[in-house]
This record gives structure tokens, C-alpha cells and sequence, in this order.
């Protein structure tokens, strides 16, 4: 149904087309326009068709009524306008008023219009036109002039009657597109840098000002600055804009600025531009430090790190310490005292143990007001001394085989952590500390910083015999808590338990203590049988003398037993270690708790 | 950065209202009332005569436009323009008609229609700017419009009240008026007859405003320019 609605309109377009086309067809007359140029008087014109030739003459008349009359009166002037026009004067014509005009012959209406007349003012084009020069240039190729005009006659602009504006346009005379000028009031215009080696057309045309249609263009003004005798003949060559350098020489600014600013601001462009890849980056380590910075440095920032991870991690601790406990088990293992014992580099690697605890490795450098620091008011290492962190995890809860302190005090297995020398350095009390076990010289100085944590129960922490050659069993002891307080903790210790061991810092501590020093407290080796073991028991009963005995702080000078080297593996559970007599170190070491640096290492050994 | 931001601002606030003014061709601009500030001056008949020709060429403009636009949006399907009969309600208002009537009338009694003609469309043209938001879907262009011609209108009528102050002698007339009964068309439920009325009433607009503007004219080129504009 569209389809054929579709079909049946083309071909009623085509039907209209031919129709128009063909002069033979009929053509009905209409009004082709009505115009008033002034608003005081109008005009319509139409055309009459072909049809009027084809049959009997017939007389076109036009018709018009007034909106407020009833009649349709005759044109009154068909002359004045022209041919088939039909004129209406100022009598006639009522501005506002609306008309209605008609074509029509006798009976017959062709065409009808309506308007009123201040819709249809088209005004005549301006009248006088012409042009003087303002100025040329200093070469003399270009030129300003300025056109003036009058307004059309039949307009009455001065009385205000009608308002006009004026639109200019024009072109070089081989030109085939006019330039417009904005329409505008006035009827003068300026026309800027005209080319003077040029002929010029201006032709202007006017409308009324609130209406949308221009009335017909005025004749053509001829600019010749040749006339008036300025026109440069030589000024042919024409200076045009550079395009071709202005574009390479852009392109190479650009180039240049881009350039420039790239290395200019280099910082900051660069990290626009390539964004620094984040590296890994332990806050408050400076990685160059770690790289080239001095090991004692090292350490104590890490101590230091540490505390404030301990300091968060502190009230987790006990759960972590049962967590890392039972979870890893491979820890404990790595993390046993046998593997340390045997290779200080295999042990180093274990930081992760370090990492893995917050507890550990305190350093003593940092805030002492670590709640589980035990020994906060002593010089020795902190308990949040460096200490593997493992090793706090493990022996806090469990047995520890350092004294234990309140809280994530430090371990004995600083001692038997050498590998936690990458562990912070007790800054404060810098006992080389071997985790060793006591020997013939139990003068180990241990850092009681480091007595956090001992380990696991496979931790061959404990040891279960000394022998006469001072050789120290070790053995995977139980862990017995052993809760002290720095004095009181001493003598409260449970130096009974079976398999209890005491950390060299421990038992120094208890020495220092019980001596009323808390410096560092060592074992003072002479203090203990030069049989150079003892058992639990003998210690208790040695620490009990040494209490009353010992008033001295554990020399400095004691040298630490470094024992490393593994004489006997007894049983699975056992092992005896060959005491390595240290030099008595000339000054004080400045180990942090629980291990010792290679360098250190090297001093201490011969 | 932040006070380069104000400035920046500002500068685009600047620019927008200079384009502004110039895309509408015509800026209202509001002068100052008084020249140097002086609090009881007085603005000169020119001054005033010049101010009420804008004003009234803006209204016209604005008219003008908005019947084109309602023109094109809505009457172009309807046969609206067959239809017009063009009864405007200020027809009863007798108003010259052509050049020599308007020559020939005593400026003050063209002063009056004048001011008559603005007090007639006071009331229809708050009707339309309220009405014709209620048009399905009119464009905001035409809101806008019907909008500030009721506004321009108050300050055209007060400026011609002015003027007929300063120009007056002797005692006031009578005030000419037109009622307005339109609002019922503006309101029919059948969408056809209210474009219709619509329709009718913005022709009229744009018709009167026209007259004014041209009669303003005449005025101003009589009284201030001795008829040599």
C-alpha cells in the first residue's frame, strides 16, 4: 500500500514537473509577489499562464480586502507598476492592516494572498554611490577607501518612518565570489587593504531592520586606483603570506620547545612520561644504605624497623608466636639451632625468620618502652632487641629457653640466631652473641636482649650437658617458661626445670642482677666451674653463689665462646660442640643480641 | 593557581557576555542611569527617546522571531497562515495607519496610544510567557523569549510613562486601554485551537511591536531631530 502511495506521488511530481516545464501545458496564473518598498505604498505582481493565449482572451483582474471589510474591490492602478501588476498608492494602503489580494478572472479565482504590509517591504536599492580613498599603505600596494551611499529615495529615513540597513559587498573585478560586509546602519563603510595594483566591484543593498529580506542590489561601483593615479604598476608581484616557511619554521619551533622543555624539566616530565616503577621499599630503609652502608648501620635501622613492629604487632604477639609455631614447621626447622650452629651464611639466609617475626631483633636502640621488653631498664639489648622473630614466636610461648621475660623479650636464641645478623644490632649492649651454649666458658656474652625467643622445641636450644672438655650437648630441650622479671624474674626462675637452660645473656643477666648490675650482664666465666659445664643444676646452685659472689659485671673482656664447630652429633638429639677459644676481645663487643657479624666474627676469632 | 583561575573566569565571563550582546545583535545594554553619578539628574528627552526606540526595536526583534519560531514548530502543518484573521485586541485602538496619519497626529496623543498600546499587552503577554510553557514540547527558545518581552514591555512602559511626563502639558488624559479576553483560546483542551489562539496572539504581537517601534520613531526623529534623522 506504501509502495504504491510512493509510486503514485512520483508520478504525480513528474506529472507537475512536465507540466511546468512545457510551455504547451497549462499554466495557471498566480501572484508571484507582493512588495512595498517604502510602507506607504505596494505592489503585487503575477503571472498571467499560458492558458490566457490558448482560449479566449480573458481579463485577469486582481482583487484585495481589507481584513475589516467585506468586499472585494478591483485593483486600483494596473499600470504604474507594470504589466501584470497592480498598484497600490498611500491612499490605499493601510500598514497594519491585513489584505487579502485575489487573482481572478470573472468567475474564476486563480490565486489568493494574504499579508499586511509591513511583512512584505522590500526597499529599493541605495542610490549614489561612491568612493575616496582614506589612505595606501607605505609600499603603496594596498589601499583603504571609503564607499558612501544614499539611501533609496522612495525610503523616508529621515522622518523615521522606515529604518534601513545596508549590506556592502565586494570583489576584485576577475573575481567570481563577493565578499559581505556585515549589514549595519550607517551609510558609510570603510573597506580596508584593498589591493591598488587591483580593479575593485562594490555593490550594496538594504532591507528593512527587523525583516529577514534584502531588496535588490544597487548598481556596481568601479574602484580603479589607477584613475586617481596611485595604481603601482610595478607592484605586481605580489607578496603572499609565506605559508611554506611559516609551517617548516612552526614545525622546527615546536621541535625545539618540545625539546627543551623535555630537558629542562627533566624530573618532572620524566615522571609524567615514565612513570617510576615502584620497586619494593621497606619504609625507613634507605635501600642505598643497605647496599653499601656499614653493617652496625644496618642493623640498627632494622632494629630500629623492627621495633615498630613489634610495637604493632605487640599485642598479637602471642598468637603469632603460636601461629609461626605450628604453621611452619620448616621454619623451625631452618630455624634450628643445628643448621645455625653449622653455617653462619646458611643461617644469615634465614632472615626471613627475621621478617616473618616482628618480634625479633630489637635493637636496643630503639625505644625501650616496648612492652615486651623485659629488660627496658637494663643496657643490654633490649628485648625487642634484635631476635629473630622466629625465634620470639617460639619461644614465646613455649618453653623459652631464655629466661623468659614478659613478653616478647628478647631470646636467648639471639644466641643461638647467628644467622640473624642481618638482624638489627643491639646498639646498646653489643655482646658478640653467639648463641652458644654454655660451655667451659659459659662467659658467653649474651645479649639477655636476644633471650626472646628461643625457637621451637627442635630447637637445639638447650643444652643438656657440658662436657668436661668443654663441649656443650645440645639437646632439644622443653621449653620452660621461665618468667622473670629482671631481678625479680632471676630469682624466680625456674633454674629447676629439667632441660632448662639458661641463655648466656639470661644467666648473665641473673648474674648482673643478682650482682646489681645490668650492664650487659655476661657470664662471668670464672664464675663458673672451670670444669666448664654445668647442669641446670649446678647452675642454679652457681648462680646462686655467683649471686652472692659476683659483683662485678661480667667483663667485657670475656671473650665469647664462639662455639661452631660440631663436634659430636649424638643421638638425634644431641649435640656436642667444640668450644672455640676466643680471644679475649680488647674492647667491648659491639655485637647486637643473639649473633654476631662475620666481621666481628673475624675479629673475635683468631 | 587559584586567583589565575578567577581571572580566568572572569575573562570567560567576559567574553560569553560580549558575545552575547553581539549575537543579539541588539545589547540592551543598561546604561547608567545618570551621567556622573549624580543622584537627581535627569535624563534628557534624547536620552530617554533613545533608550525607548531600543527598547521597543528589541521587543519587535524578539516578536519577530518568536512568531517565526512558533511559525515554523507548529503553524506550518495546521494552514494557520489560511486562517489568520489577524483580530487583535488592540484593533480597537485607533492608530495610524500609514505615514500621513502618523505625521499628522499630535505627538502627545500618539505618546498615549503608544503607552495604551504597551498597558493592553502588559496583561496578555504574562499570560503568554505562563501559557505557552504549557505547549507540548516547546522549545526553550520561545519560553525564553516570551519571557523577556514581558519583561522589556514593563521597562518600555515605564520608560514611555516617563517620557510622557517630561512631554506632557497640561492635564492627563484618560487612560487608553484594552482589555484582554484571550486567555480562555490560551487554554482550550484542543490542542488545534490553542496553537490556533497562539498563533493569533504572537502575529498580533509582532504587528503591534512593530507599530510601536515605527511610531517611536517617527517621534524621536520629530521631537528630538526635527524630522532630519
Amino acid at each position: 500500500m506504501d509502495l504504491r502511495h510512493l509510486l503514485f506521488t512520483l508520478a504525480l511530481i513528474c506529472a507537475n514537473d512536465s507540466l511546468s516545464a512545457d510551455d504547451d501545458r497549462l499554466q495557471w496564473p498566480q501572484i508571484s509577489k507582493c512588495r512595498s518598498p517604502e510602507m506607504e505604498t505596494f505592489s503585487c505582481f503575477w503571472t498571467a499562464g499560458n492558458f490566457y493565449n490558448l482560449t479566449v482572451p480573458r481579463i485577469l483582474q486582481l482583487l484585495y480586502k481589507k481584513s475589516n471589510e467585506e468586499d472585494w474591490k478591483e485593483c486600483p492602478d494596473y499600470i504604474t507598476s507594470g504589466q501584470n501588476s497592480c498598484y497600490f498608492n498611500a491612499s490605499y494602503t493601510s500598514v497594519w492592516t491585513p489584505y487579502c489580494v485575489q487573482l481572478a478572472s470573472k468567475n474564476e479565482v486563480y490565486d489568493k494572498k494574504c499579508f499586511s504590509v509591513d511583512e512584505i517591504v522590500l526597499p529599493d536599492p541605495p542610490v549614489h554611490l561612491n568612493w575616496t580613498l582614506l589612505n595606501t599603505s607605505q609600499t603603496g600596494i594596498h589601499g583603504d577607501i571609503q564607499v558612501r551611499w544614499d539611501p533609496p529615495p522612495t525610503a523616508d529615513v529621515r522622518k523615521g518612518w522606515i529604518t534601513l540597513e545596508y549590506e556592502l559587498q565586494y570583489k576584485e573585478v576577475n573575481e567570481t565570489k563577493w565578499k559581505e560586509l556585515k549589514p549595519r546602519l550607517s551609510t558609510m563603510v570603510p573597506l580596508y587593504s584593498l589591493k591598488t595594483a587591483r580593479d575593485y566591484e562594490i555593490r550594496i543593498r538594504s532591507r528593512q531592520r527587523t525583516s529577514e529580506k534584502f531588496g535588490e542590489f544597487s548598481e556596481i561601483l568601479y574602484v580603479s586606483f589607477s584613475q586617481i593615479g596611485i595604481g603601482c604598476d610595478h607592484c605586481t608581484e605580489e607578496v603572499e603570506f609565506p605559508w611554506f616557511l611559516v609551517v617548516v619554521f612552526g614545525v622546527c619551533g615546536l621541535a625545539v620547545t618540545m625539546i627543551s622543555i623535555m630537558l629542562s624539566k627533566q624530573p618532572r616530565l620524566k615522571m609524567l612520561i615514565f612513570p617510576p616503577v615502584p620497586v619494593p621499599k621497606i619504609k625507613g630503609i634507605d635501600p642505598d644504605l643497605l647496599k653499601k652502608g656499614k653493617l652496625d648501620e644496618v642493623n640498627s635501622i632494622l632494629a630500629c624497623h623492627d621495633n615498630y613492629k613489634t610495637q604493632l604487632y605487640s599485642d598479637d604477639l602471642w598468637v603469632e608466636f603460636i601461629e609461626l609455631d605450628i604453621e611452619d614447621p620448616d621454619e623451625k626447622n631452618r630455624a634450628s639451632d643445628t643448621d645455625r650452629l653449622l653455617s653462619e651464611d646458611h643461617l644469615k639466609s634465614h632472615s626471613s625468620l627475621g621478617v616473618k617475626d616482628d618480634d625479633s631483633g630489637r635493637a636496643s636502640c630503639c625505644e625501650p618502652d616496648i612492652p615486651e621488653t623485659d629488660f627496658s631498664a637494663s643496657d643490654t639489648c633490649d628485648a625487642t632487641s634484635d631476635s629473630d622473630p622466629f625465634k620470639k614466636a617460639t619461644e614465646k610461648e613455649e618453653d623459652l629457653l631464655c629466661l623468659d621475660r614478659q613478653d616478647n623479650d628478647e631470646s636467648l636464641p639471639s644466641l643461638a640466631n647467628t644467622d640473624l645478623q642481618r638482624q638489627h644490632r643491639n646498639t646498646q649492649s653489643e655482646n658478640s652473641h653467639l648463641w652458644a651454649p654454655f660451655g667451659d666458658r659459659p662467659s658467653v656474652h649474651t645479649q639477655i636482649s636476644n633471650q626472646n625467643s628461643l625457637a621451637s622445641t627442635d630447637f637445639y636450644a638447650q643444652v643438656s650437658d657440658i662436657t668436661p672438655a668443654g663441649r656443650v650437648v645440645l639437646s632439644p630441650g622443653q621449653k620452660s617458661k621461665l618468667g622473670r622479671a629482671q631481678r625479680e624474674a632471676c630469682t624466680e626462675q625456674n633454674f629447676t626445670m629439667d632441660n632448662t637452660y639458661f641463655c648466656e645473656a639470661d644467666v648473665k643477666k641473673c648474674i648482673a642482677v643478682t650482682s646489681q648490675e645490668e650492664n650487659e650482664p655476661r657470664v662471668q666465666e670464672q664464675g663458673y666451674s672451670e670444669d666448664g659445664y654445668f647442669t641446670t643444676e649446678s647452675l642454679t646452685t652457681t648462680v646462686a653463689n655467683l649471686g652472692a659472689s659476683t659483683a662485678a659485671p661480667p667483663s667485657s673482656e670475656m671473650p665469647v665462646a664462639d662455639y661452631t664447630s660440631i663436634h659430636i652429633v649424638q643421638s638425634p638429639q644431641g649435640l656436642v660442640l667444640n668450644a672455640t677459644a676466643l680471644p679475649v676481645p680488647d674492647k667491648e663487643f659491639n655485637v647486637s643480641c643473639g649473633y654476631v657479624s662475620t666481621d666481628q666474627l673475624n675479629k673475635i676469632m683468631p | 593557581m587559584s586567583t589565575r583561575g578567577a581571572s580566568l573566569k572572569g575573562l570567560l565571563l567576559a567574553a560569553l557576555l560580549v558575545s552575547h550582546m553581539l549575537l543579539t545583535k541588539e545589547g540592551v545594554t543598561s546604561m547608567p542611569i545618570c551621567p556622573n553619578g549624580s543622584v537627581n539628574c535627569q535624563l534628557s528627552l534624547e536620552e530617554l527617546f533613545d533608550r525607548a526606540v531600543k527598547l521597543s526595536h528589541y521587543i519587535h526583534f524578539l516578536s519577530s522571531e518568536m512568531f517565526n519560531e512558533f511559525d515554523e514548530r507548529y503553524a506550518q502543518g495546521r494552514g494557520f497562515i489560511a486562517k489568520a484573521v489577524n483580530s487583535c485586541h488592540t484593533a480597537s485602538l485607533t492608530t495610524p495607519e500609514d505615514k500621513e496619519q502618523a505625521q499628522q497626529i499630535h505627538h502627545e496623543d500618539l505618546l498615549n496610544l503608544i503607552l495604551g498600546v504597551l498597558r493592553s499587552w502588559n496583561d496578555p503577554l504574562i499570560h503568554l510567557a505562563s501559557e505557552v510553557q504549557r505547549i507540548k514540547e516547546a522549545p526553550e527558545t520561545i519560553l525564553w523569549k516570551a519571557v523577556e518581552i514581558e519583561e522589556q514591555n514593563k521597562r518600555l512602559l515605564e520608560g514611555m510613562e516617563k517620557i510622557v511626563g517630561r512631554v506632557h502639558s497640561g492635564e492627563v488624559e484618560n487612560e487608553i486601554y484594552t482589555p484582554w479576553d484571550g486567555l480562555p483560546s490560551l487554554q482550550l483542551a484542543d490542542e488545534d485551537s490553542r496553537l490556533f489562539a497562539f498563533y493569533n496572539l504572537l502575529h498580533c504581537l509582532r504587528r503591534d511591536s512593530h507599530k510601536i517601534d515605527n511610531y517611536l520613531k517617527v517621534l524621536k526623529c520629530r521631537l528630538i531631530h526635527d524630522n532630519n534623522c
